[in-house]
């Protein structure tokens, strides 16, 4: 299992190599399927009918199961020359800066939409083959870094944020200057796992990418159960729109990324790691694989790290675009290179994950979150909250607002401290009108609620969630049921299918939203409308199906006489 | 009902207010089953891995905050649940208004296959008319497939994915898969193709799980039209020597389909294409249907005969050999096709008729 | 079969020779599937790279007929590699000694200079086999069909005896009966040598019973098996009596057999259908089919069945007991006064030890495997467990022969001969049903692409194929199912009468005919049939 460093996915475009020997490079690591697609897809510029073929008899998967999964997902490009074509982002905020626009004026070399591209505090993103651009009308396509986070405009204390800003915090070097791999030598040289888990514990970090787990107690559930090996998943499958954290703490942190999943995987007893990236980013892949590389080269990933008995590998995947993989059992189907439905549960991952085994699944902001706690201490953490709260999330801002970008915000932070001190209020001129919550997932929040702080339980007693904390901004210029058509058409398009009430719940909203179908009445509309969302919410099989209906809940709570004038409109 | 508790572990839980006994592993579903609690589900075949798509078996448990699917939770002890309330009745309601509103029809005729009533039955009974979410349909048929067997009119498809599941679970063909995603998801097989140039080898398993006709017999419906109520006749596959149980569809005295005993020891519900699909040659009308004799010698004309004609000419040869030859000149040879009431005859007819051991079957060739 | 079927999803190594299962039975072969789902290796060995091979995890593409040399070499393999079952050896076999020492020669070199399979795999599926905690081997007639299938079988026997896999759960030598009652037909005694339930009719015990039960002289001595009689008709077999068999197109030189039918005095054919055999005879007469009667089938896991009448018989059509019986009563022979089918099935019951403790009620649910000694008891799904039918295993010797026709320049390729999916047999009912006719309308000669090229042929082209019994032309399709030098085709098709060719040899214990080997030349056709 341990034959050393995988090969460099970004590389293997190698026009020349021949189906076997691409199927070679990948076929004896775990998780080789989704690598094998991207090598022929690289080397193609599309998957062909022949690739498919070659894969599925390389890999011995179905070849209709392996058609099928990869209609799944929107990125694999099936006609010759797809993988090229620009593709613009059409997120929530790109549509509030143009993007239609900007489409149009791509439109001569194919250009189609996506999904949000985790780029909600810039221009719009587009990208075009491994090229990840930015675009504005009228303007030819950049290059340009992802923003680095502004300085904290509170003062606050940071945990993930502290030294992003750092000069050369991307390298080993950078990332040692300012204490990187202390805390991973600290724990495999002086902390047993048990108690590396109490300190964890004891911090209060939960899960940062929306579900809230406490952390300390899915590894202890890890490092309990039985089966070998064991696995990290680092959720680096950024798909919410209106979230771009992950990207920046990658781009500008990866050492922080590989420090977490190594003490991940000394407190769980895991012996395999994957990073599992979505396809939008294509320049954090090679950001991630050179930091990789640093870090097997200074036994920071392999066997013996650090002179220790910690024997951890780690690599590299990326996804293929399908906002479902980032739930975490649609991941680890994916991973498997199996169609990315979402798993039943019970059985957890934690005991039943990667290939049946134990797994823990963590967000990259979590992961981060780590390396500074076992160096600072579970109190230090814990007391970054306000009030009862405990630790920092970040927050990725976005939309009609003065200074969108990536804040570290305590937990319990107001959320107009959040919009008008620390972004500079709404643009000039303008007033609030609503945000959305955890992405699009926690609906809207309309400004009559903006006395709320950012934190779980002051967000569910206004039926929604933090999340994966994308906030998205809406001024009073803006028409909040085209914004909710928008949003659902969004959970329509990637909505797997599996589950009934999602899969046509989300289209049947998304057409009474956009007046496609459904009661001109708005009595009868509201009655489908909450009928639907009730029932979705109740039994739905994933978050997707259960979080979608917020959206329709909310707009019809905090805007029914927008909703009344619409249909009024209509008949 | 002590046969209920025969062989289950002394766990306990609470269903409709009724202690029971479980036993390990069990689901949810099928404690309720045990107890005939009448719980709707389009995506359920029980010899398939739980898969949750349908939803309309949720129930209630307490101290989960939404209702679970029964087919995918595993019973546990202490287990407090509810099947039929209020609540979730209105959520079934919904869920059966949103399945029929994605269909042309939730009517269509029980010949397409054994499991084709069931969306009919749930949509009546919960009073999904089509009325409620109007919206796009989903699905497109592949009216273009020139297969003769499976019919493929996937817009009353629903998305259960039993045909998937039971492709690759049940028979390990894989030929059915999903394409696209959301309300766009489609089945297909590989590339699109026809079923003749893919995996597909057409045993009709996929047909008979449908839970709406949307993959239908084809070679049935041809009988849509024919009178008499439909009625299933235990029977053994005339095929290979595996023995599957089958259910031999008439109508009046009219054989109009082939279709897989769920509870047949050999194939528990599976067959292969000949079995689904190879019954057309028993009315077929070239069978024999009246006895013939060669008239004119040897180098004579088969013609029809008598029964009483044809016995006595068939025993007077036997005969006349036996007296000119002996009986050692008279061989028989059985069948592995026919019954063994006729096997048997065989064997005696010689071993009785003729007092020698001069017969064999065809295994050898 | 010496397990059930249900066992098949339990084995953790199955290998499967001469069986190309997912055609043939491919309900059992869903169980296999199933089994691999969970995990189990497959081995495969087969001369064609038959669906089954490729989901092998170990594929042996053997030449046709080596089977001895293959097997021997995978004993030789697992007694050089001590993954023998000593234990088992030494409590239920004998002449273990005699095998380990016989097979010494059987080098995996010496294997594959014989079989063509590489010794490293013949190695490695000997070492998978016999490390298997449960080893389950399924043939058909890929391993009987040979001048050498006696000695084929005792080389699986061999493998089974040496490594323990039989007599438990998940393991055992299973032959699958190719016929939906072949096996029935066995049962009821339609043999030369065996009275119903299979008790020899060479034993004066036997006759003795038989005699009283049927109240006739019986012969001392079996008779001949069809093979011969075939052989004989015109010189010694006068009148045949032939029920539900389309000898004509099934069995091997095809044109000895219309031969052979032609001489006799007096045929008579009770058949469904008026099939190239029945056209043959003196008198036809119309059987109830499938579907029409009752009655009672045995599948190849030893289970006897209820068959139901769900429509009546076509026209006049009778069933055959009855057909049979109305005979007999002109023949003045006695005990033939049934009045039906279950009255039959009765009566083989009360004279069959196998079937002692069934009657046409008990088998109404098929839940009994045979034998069943004596009413009450529940069976015996499966055979051999603790001790075998004579006692202890006895190991075999069997050396390696040539099948009957070797290549050569005036027939250089190698023909075998099976069925397909979509057919059976001579086509009498797939070749009516339109879903089956549809999916193979025509019968093609099977041959890998790169020999299409070097032999001049054209795929979709036509091809006299012929042997030294006759020729055929038939219809080419290139394909690398089919190896290099080998070539295949099936029997289903009458305007492809492939048994024109076959026929070369038969195995000298068994009168089995070779039909999995025969060697025939092969050229483009210079024009289509007519």
């Amino acid at each position: 299992m341990f034959e050393g460093p995988s090969p460099r996915l970004s590389e293997r475009a190698m026009t020349r190599t021949t189906d076997d020997e691409l199927i070679a490079c990948w076929r004896d690591e775990p998780a080789p399927l989704l690598p094998v697609l991207h090598a022929f897809h690289d080397r193609d510029g599309y998957l062909s009918d022949d690739a498919l073929r070659a894969v599925a008899h390389g890999l011995r998967i179905p070849l209709a199961d392996l058609y099928g999964t990869v209609t799944f997902y929107h990125h694999i490009a099936r006609i010759e020359g797809g993988k090229q074509r620009p593709r613009v982002c059409d997120g929530p905020v790109c549509k509030l800066n143009g993007c239609d626009a900007l489409l149009d004026q791509l439109a001569p070399e194919g250009a189609t939409a996506m999904p949000c591209a985790g780029r909600c505090d810039d221009p719009i993103p587009v990208l075009r083959g491994d090229e990840f651009l930015v675009g504005r009308v009228g303007a030819p396509l950049a290059a340009e870094g992802t923003p680095l986070p502004p300085p904290n405009p509170g003062g606050v204390t940071e945990c993930c944020f502290a030294h992003i800003r750092d000069a050369g915090r991307a390298s080993l070097a950078g990332y040692r200057a300012s204490g990187g791999y202390e805390a991973l030598a600290r724990a495999v040289q002086e902390l047993s796992p048990a108690e590396l888990l109490d300190l964890i514990d004891a911090s209060g970090l939960a899960g940062r990418g929306g579900a809230g787990f406490p952390t300390g107690r899915k590894w202890r559930a890890v490092a309990e159960a039985t089966g070998e090996p064991k696995t990290i998943v680092c959720n680096a499958d950024e798909g919410e729109p209106g979230c771009f954290k992950d990207r920046a703490l990658m781009d500008h942190d990866p050492h922080a990324v590989i420090e977490g999943m190594a003490l991940a995987a000394y407190a769980t007893g895991a012996t395999r790691g994957f990073v599992y990236l979505r396809y939008e980013y294509p320049h954090t892949l090679r950001i991630l694989e050179g930091a990789l590389e640093e870090a097997r080269a200074a036994n920071l990933i392999g066997p013996g790290i650090l002179g220790s008995d910690l024997h951890f590998e780690l690599y590299l995947r990326r996804g293929a675009g399908a906002y479902i993989c980032g739930e975490e059992t649609s991941l680890l189907n994916s991973l498997e290179g199996k169609h990315p439905f979402p798993r039943n549960r019970p059985p957890y991952p934690v005991t039943h994950g990667f290939e049946d085994k134990p797994t823990a699944v963590n967000n990259v902001e979590t992961l981060v979150s780590v390396p500074p706690i076992v160096r600072h201490g579970s109190d230090w953490y814990a007391a970054l909250g306000l009030g009862e709260h405990k630790g920092t999330k970040l927050i990725s801002l976005s939309g009609d607002v003065q200074r969108p970008g990536n804040y570290e915000i305590p937990i319990g932070l107001p959320l107009r401290t959040l919009l008008d001190e620390w972004a500079g209020g709404p643009r000039a001129g303008r007033s609030f009108q609503a945000v959305t919550m955890a992405g699009l997932s926690g609906g809207f929040i309309g400004s009559e609620d903006f006395d709320i702080t950012l934190d779980e339980p002051c967000l569910r007693a206004k039926q929604s969630f933090l999340g994966a904390g994308g906030v998205m901004v809406f001024d009073d210029s803006r028409d909040m049921l085209e914004v909710a058509r928008q949003a659902m058409s969004f959970f329509a398009h990637e909505s797997c299918g599996k589950c009934v009430p999602c899969r046509i719940g989300t289209q049947r909203l998304t057409e009474r939203l956009a007046g496609d179908a459904g009661p001109r009445d708005t009595e009868l509309w509201s009655a489908e409308v909450h009928d639907i969302g009730h029932t979705m919410m109740a039994v739905s099989a994933c978050g997707l199906g259960i979080a979608a209906p917020l959206v329709t809940e909310s707009l019809l709570r905090y805007f029914p006489e927008q909703v009344a004038a619409r249909l009024e409109q209509r008949t | 009902m002590s046969d209920d508790t025969n062989g289950y572990e002394l766990s306990l839980l609470e269903l409709d207010g009724e202690e029971l006994k479980f036993r390990a592993g069990e689901t949810l579903y099928e404690v309720a089953q045990r107890r005939n609690k009448d719980v709707p589900t389009l995506c359920y075949d029980p010899r398939l891995e739980a898969f949750g798509a349908c939803r309309l078996c949720v129930v209630e448990v307490d101290g989960i905050r939404n209702p679970v699917a029964s087919c995918t939770t595993k019973a546990q002890a202490g287990m407090v649940v509810r099947t039929k309330t209020e609540a979730l009745e209105k959520h079934r309601k919904t869920l059966m208004e949103l399945v029929v509103s994605e269909n042309p029809e939730a009517t269509i005729d029980p010949l397409r296959g054994m499991a084709s009533q069931e969306l009919g039955v749930l949509a009546e009974r919960y009073g999904a008319d089509g009325s409620r979410f109007q919206g796009k349909h989903s699905g497109s048929s592949r009216p273009d497939d020139p297969n003769p067997m499976i019919g493929r009119d996937y817009d009353h498809c629903i998305s259960c994915y039993r045909c998937v599941r039971v492709c690759a679970e049940q028979e390990g063909d894989y030929a059915i898969s999903i394409k696209n995603r959301g309300f766009g998801t489609q089945i297909t097989v590989e590339f699109d193709g026809f079923l003749s140039d893919s995996a597909c080898t057409f045993c009709g398993q996929c047909v008979q799980t449908c839970p709406t006709g949307a993959l239908n017999d084809l070679r049935a419906r041809k009988h849509e039209d024919t009178p008499g109520e439909l009625e299933a006749t235990r029977s053994i596959c005339p095929y290979c020597g595996v023995g599957c149980s089958v259910d031999i569809m008439t109508k009046e005295d009219t054989v109009v389909a082939v279709r897989p005993a769920m509870d047949g020891p050999a194939n528990e519900g599976a067959l292969c294409v000949k079995g689904q699909f190879g019954w057309e040659w028993i009315q077929n009308p070239e069978r024999l249907t009246k006895p013939l004799v060669r008239k004119g010698g040897k180098g004579g004309e088969l013609v029809e005969a008598t029964w009483e004609e044809a016995l006595e000419r068939a025993a007077q040869g036997f005969a006349q050999v036996r007296d000119t030859h002996g009986r050692h000149a008279v061989y028989a040879v059985a069948s592995g096709r026919a019954p063994h009431e006729s096997a048997y005859s065989v064997q005696k007819f010689i071993r009785a008729g003729f007092m020698s051991n001069l017969v064999d079957n065809c295994s050898r060739a | 079969m010496s397990n059930p079927l249900a066992d098949m999803e339990l084995p953790d190594v199955i290998f499967c020779i001469g069986t190309n299962m997912t055609e043939t039975h491919p309900v059992a072969a869903t169980r296999l599937k199933k089994a691999m789902r969970r995990g189990a290796k497959l081995i495969v060995a087969d001369p064609r790279r038959i669906p089954l091979a490729q989901k092998a995890d170990v594929y042996l593409p053997l030449r046709v007929g080596s089977d001895v040399a293959l097997l021997g070499a995978m004993a030789h393999v697992i007694v050089r590699e001590g993954l023998v079952d000593r234990e088992f050896i030494e409590a239920r076999t004998e002449d273990y000694e005699a095998m380990s020492q016989h097979v010494t020669k059987f080098t995996p070199e010496w294997a594959e200079s014989i079989s063509g399979v590489p010794a490293r795999d013949i190695e490695a599926a000997a070492i998978l086999y016999g490390k298997a905690e449960r080893g389950a081997i399924y043939y058909t007639l890929g391993i009987t069909e040979h001048i050498c299938g006696v000695d084929n079988v005792q080389s699986l026997c061999n493998l089974v005896l040496m490594t323990g896999n039989i007599g438990r759960e998940g393991t055992g030598i299973n032959p699958m009966r190719g016929q939906n009652n072949i096996q029935g037909a066995g049962d009821c005694g339609a043999l030369p040598n065996n009275y119903p339930g299979f008790q020899p009719v060479s034993d004066p015990a036997n006759q003795a019973k038989f005699k009283a039960a049927w109240g006739v002289e019986v012969d001392l001595e079996p008779g001949m098996t069809k093979v011969r009689a075939l052989e004989a008709c015109g010189d010694g077999i006068q009148a045949m009596l032939i029920c539900g068999e389309n000898t004509v197109v099934s069995d091997p030189d095809r044109k000895h057999c219309e031969h052979a039918l032609r001489s006799l005095e007096h045929l008579v054919v009770i058949d469904i259908f008026l099939t190239e055999t029945a056209a043959l005879a003196d008198v036809v007469l119309p059987a109830a089919a499938w579907g029409e009667t009752d009655g009672v089938f045995a599948n190849t896991e030893r289970r006897p069945q209820r068959v139901r009448q769900a429509v009546p018989p076509m026209g006049e059509a009778k069933p055959d007991w009855w057909i049979i019986a109305q005979i007999a009563q002109r023949l003045g022979a006695p005990g033939f006064e049934w009045e039906s089918a279950k009255d039959v099935f009765n009566e083989l019951c009360s004279v069959s030890e196998t079937y002692a403790g069934l009657d046409w009620d008990l088998v109404a649910e098929g839940r009994h495997h045979w034998p069943v000694p004596e009413k009450g008891h529940p069976g015996t799904p499966v055979l051999h467990v603790g001790e075998f039918l004579r006692g202890r295993g006895l190991f075999k010797t069997p050396e390696y022969r040539d099948p009957a026709e070797t290549v050569d320049d005036e027939y250089p390729v190698w023909l075998t001969t099976g069925r397909r999916l979509a057919h059976y047999h001579t086509r009498t009912m797939t070749g009516r049903s339109v879903g089956t006719q549809f999916l193979v309308p025509e019968e093609l000669v099977e041959v890998h692409p790169d020999d299409v090229r070097d032999w001049k042929l054209e795929d979709g082209g036509f091809a006299v194929m012929a042997s030294r019994r006759g020729e055929i032309l038939v219809k080419v399709k290139a394909t690398k199912q089919s190896p290099r030098g080998t070539v295949f085709c099936s029997f289903s098709f009458g305007d492809v009468p492939v048994n024109t060719l076959t026929g070369s040899g038969y195995d000298p214990l068994t009168d089995t005919a070779e039909l999995k080997v025969c060697t025939v030349n092969i050229e483009a056709a210079s024009t289509a049939p007519a």
